[in-house]
């Protein structure tokens, strides 16, 4: 049965055994429910408990006044990025509930704690909040205006910083010396992430051991234990976070938010675990928000259509309060890759961080990445159009061609390896770019507008916090191996991957090797799944776990061969005695008992036969730098005027990541991150009334997710250059998608609209719903 | 409270249930059966599809009580235990699940749109999708799973 399966996780997920949070129910657990502002900006001038505090099976209710009894600090804020002139980032931490001020809809206030959930819920509406209303200022526009209501006393003007990169005078004479310069402002809009499974923590406190353990979702153990202790303050070994099977993450749920620290909280004050799961659209208000950026790029170009500099100003929304990767995906995201696949002489980048009465935005698949692609590649395009350049070419003139790697950027990034234009004919080819034409003279007699776009993007992944990832590899006493590692899978398929590497490294059947995530027994240190590099990150070191166990059974190979450990060979999983070289007849030749022993042989025989660790178990490690996946994503649409629709006629991507382990993931990611992509290019947008703040798409049915049939086909290929970064020679797939498709699909309506002869609709803002393109198409 | 009497995966049971209690928190609650799942609350995602008397019906979107004589298939009961629904093997196969969280609502579906059109146009699957949501996959490999298992069940 299982054989015919394609990942180890496969068999529990498609028969309902898998296990979520909200799937965990542990003895005696009570259940929370949050109360949350549905103001946008307001003060508290009383929060009334006493109704709900009576209401049926109700046991606890916590504010503001018990998160601050009990020293919890409020969420994390993110990296300190340094601004211009080394100003700091002037932060505004969320609290875990609320204190004197809601600053947006969907804050949290108070827990409610029941015996029932229902009972949890209903007691929460009793809640009384007396709201004393403040201005508004829910876009970036309005925070950055004169007289703008401040949202915090530490950010005047609502601006948290001014980020700069880059030679800005460099910039200024390339613009000055140009033949031709371009200009594209567009937005890449606040999106919410919507990870399938609803959020949810189970925490039990036990106080027999001191120990909280929390069940929730994670993008690995070790990074949500460290929140949770950076919140709470107790201490770190006093925490054990589990999580078994997650439903998508995409950046959002790698740290706590409140409600885990509060169950934590009330489980620790009334000796029984606490249960808490959201709804839909509770989470529309209740999870961090993603992108949210204006970008604006200028190219410089000499006469020859050589780029002599980029140019761009950025606005990017954090939402209310600064939290985990806010100022990152405004910064440093967005500047390390700022020249894209291109040879630029002078780069610069100024960006200002606002704070808004919204949800507070944080990473969602490419946290930034995506959205730099999606500048260049959309500026490049329109550069193309108005100075009537092909887009190939100029492309072409422009990329870091292959003899100049290591390529380092004028802001200091340094590229490893590529083949740009060499992925870009690959898919140009792949999507019979030039019959284009001819394509679009048919479509045109058909009455529909048909548009091609392709985007060239490139970004860094792979840059993780840990010094190294480490691993390990446990055999037990049946010969059956279990890998160990601190990455934290939510969907990406690690128990297949590794296990993978493992068994084409050692010859031990797949069926034999299980993989557990972020085991906070295992002591071992390692990046979480983030920025796409638990492939390349980990898969490297287990990699290097391999070779490590093979060093390990040298020895009793040797032992059992009766010859000497120099004189031993291993290949294919076997053992076998070099005799002054390979053997003749090749190593499948060497019956198994003469000249050879199978490893799995030796790990049988060595079991021990106490409780005692296996002699072959070890552990090993990998530093990987950051590695530069990049590709070229080619989008064909056909849009009809008469009622503003799309159809997606053709999607290409062809994409370098290096050495692939898996194919059938790797394209699983691809796709996955293509399909967001298009989401947030035809539906979705998170939006909010400018005057009340009110999120006004709060629920799946005014918040137009991707369906079946976005995307009918996406044809992918793999045009690798192996990076010498890591063991795998590996770049990371998880977040490319959204840094192809972005750019590609917004260069095909782009393309499209032209054929309309009005030159404003070219430059529509996404998401091209049928409405926004009809109007764009009759205005 | 009242008293509710329904099949599930063969089983007969016999519960008390609040008036509001939606049939797909008495399968996880008090049947202890997780695998079907709750995404939304809009009736939008799908993740809580199971088969009602031999159509598929979103378990999030009806009340125990609308279930009371009826004939309930969850994905634990969709195959015996030592054997996989072509559709669940099909779905594995063609790399149609990651996350798996939205898996058992799209396999149960599946299975009713293909007992509807045991070999299902491109149009049919799409708008036999069209109720489920799949924030990982980006649906092409889950209706090459359809197409997959269709295959294998006209076999």
């Amino acid at each position: 049965m299982a054989d015919r399966l394609l990942r180890h996780e496969d068999l529990r997920l498609i028969t309902g055994r898998g296990r979520f949070t909200a799937d965990v129910d542990l003895p005696g657990q009570l259940h929370a429910a949050m109360v949350r502002s549905d103001r946008a900006h307001a003060r508290i001038l009383a929060l009334d408990v006493e109704a709900a505090g009576k209401a049926d099976g109700v046991v606890a209710i916590l504010t503001a006044k018990d998160v601050q009894a009990a020293g919890f600090r409020p969420l994390p804020s993110g990296a300190p990025i340094k601004g211009v002139g080394g100003e700091p980032h002037r932060t505004a931490p969320m609290p875990v509930l609320a204190e004197n001020v809601v600053r947006f809809v969907g804050q949290p206030i108070a827990m409610v704690i029941a015996q029932t959930a229902l009972q949890a819920r209903d007691a929460a509406e009793l809640v009384a909040v007396d709201y004393d209303e403040l201005p508004v200022a829910a876009t970036v526009a309005a925070a950055l205006a004169e007289g703008a209501v401040q949202l915090h006393d530490a950010a005047p003007g609502n601006l948290a910083l001014t980020y700069e990169d880059g030679d800005a005078e460099a910039v200024a004479r390339a613009f000055a010396g140009a033949a031709m310069t371009s200009t594209l402002r567009i937005r890449s809009q606040r999106l919410v992430g919507s990870p399938l499974e609803l959020r949810a923590c189970v925490a039990a406190h036990d106080a027999a051991r001191n120990v909280t353990v929390v069940h929730t979702p994670t993008q690995g153990m070790l990074g949500m234990r460290s929140s949770l202790h950076a919140v709470t303050g107790w201490p770190t070994d006093s925490i054990e976070v589990v999580a078994q099977d997650v439903g998508g993450s995409f950046g959002i749920r790698g740290g706590t938010f409140s409600e885990q620290v509060l169950a934590m909280l009330a489980s620790r004050r009334l000796g029984r675990p606490v249960k808490w799961v959201a709804s839909r659209s509770e989470l529309f208000v209740g999870e961090w928000h993603g992108r949210a950026l204006t970008l604006q790029g200028s190219v410089a170009l000499d006469a020859q259509g050589n780029i002599l500099a980029l140019r761009f100003e950025h606005e990017t929304d954090l939402g209310a309060y600064s939290c985990y990767w806010g100022s990152l995906i405004g910064t440093r995201n967005l500047s390390v890759t700022m020249g894209g696949v291109y040879r630029v002489p002078a780069l610069h980048m100024r960006s200002r961080l606002v704070y808004t009465n919204t949800v507070p935005v944080s990473a969602y698949r490419g946290a930034g990445r995506p959205d730099i692609a999606f500048i260049i590649e959309r500026l490049i395009d329109h550069a193309a159009v108005e100075h009537g350049l092909d887009p190939v070419d100029l492309r072409s003139r422009n990329f870091v061609p292959v003899d100049a790697f290591p390529y380092r950027t004028a802001n200091g990034t340094v590229y490893d390896c590529g083949d740009f234009d060499g992925v870009m004919q690959h898919a140009l080819e792949l999507a019979n770019y030039r019959h284009f034409p001819e394509r679009r003279r048919e479509a045109a007699a058909r009455g529909q507008l048909r548009g091609i776009g392709f985007a060239c993007y490139l970004e860094a992944s792979g840059g993780g916090a840990a010094p190294s990832d480490q691993v390990a590899g446990r055999f037990d006493a049946d010969g059956r191996l279990t890998l160990y590692a601190m990455t934290g899978p939510s969907g990406q398929g690690h128990e297949t991957s590794f296990a993978r590497i493992v068994s084409d490294g050692l010859g031990l059947s797949l069926d034999r090797i299980g993989y557990r995530a972020s085991d906070p027994a295992s002591g071992l240190v390692g990046n979480g799944t983030g920025g796409s590099r638990s492939l390349l990150g980990a898969g490297s070191a287990f990699k290097k776990l391999v070779d490590s166990i093979v060093d390990k059974a040298r020895p009793h190979a040797a032992a059992a061969l009766g010859v000497e450990p120099a004189t031993v060979g291993f290949a294919k999983g076997r053992f076998y005695r070099l005799s002054g070289g390979t053997p003749a007849g090749g190593i499948s030749d060497i019956p198994d008992d003469d000249a050879a022993i199978a490893l799995s042989e030796l790990v049988r025989q060595l079991a021990p036969l106490d409780a005692s660790g296996h002699p072959l178990d070890c552990t090993a490690d990998s530093v990987s730098g950051v590695t530069f996946p990049n590709g070229c994503h080619v989008a064909e649409i056909e849009v009809d005027p008469a009622t503003g629709a799309t159809r997606i006629e053709s999607y290409v991507a062809v994409d370098d990541l290096g050495n692939i382990v898996s194919p059938e993931l790797v394209r699983g990611q691809v796709h996955g991150g293509v399909v967001q992509g298009a989401g947030q290019a035809f539906g979705e947008a998170a939006l909010y009334d400018a005057d009340s703040g009110q999120l006004l798409s709060g629920t799946f049915t005014d918040y137009t997710m991707p369906r079946a049939g976005l995307i009918r086909r996406i044809v992918t290929d793999s045009h690798p250059v192996p990076t010498a970064l890591n063991a795998l020679g590996a770049k990371g797939v998880g977040e490319s998608g959204c840094s192809g498709s972005l750019p590609a699909l917004g260069n095909a309506m782009a393309d499209a609209l032209r054929g309309s002869g009005l030159p404003a609709a070219a430059t529509l803002d996404m998401p091209y719903t049928p409405p926004r393109v009809w109007q764009a198409l009759n205005s | 409270m009242t008293s509710v009497t329904l099949n599930v995966n063969g089983h007969s049971h016999v519960l008390d249930v609040e008036d509001r209690t939606l049939l797909v928190d008495l399968l996880r609650e008090q049947l202890g059966l997780t695998g079907t799942h709750v995404g939304c609350d809009t009736s939008q995602c799908g993740c809580c599809t199971i088969h009602v008397d031999g159509v598929a019906a979103k378990s999030c979107t009806m009340l125990a009580l609308q279930a009371d004589g009826t004939d309930i298939v969850t994905i634990e009961g969709l195959a015996p235990t030592d054997r996989l629904h072509p559709v669940q093997t099909a779905f594995s196969s063609c790399h149609g699940l990651q996350c798996g969280y939205c898996t058992p609502g799209m396999i149960m579906a599946v299975t009713d749109l293909l007992a509807r059109h045991p070999d299902p146009t491109d149009e049919q699957i799409r708008d036999g999708l069209a109720g489920n949501l799949c924030r990982c996959t980006g649906y092409v490999n889950i209706e090459a799973a359809v197409r997959a298992a269709a295959s294998a069940m006209r076999r």
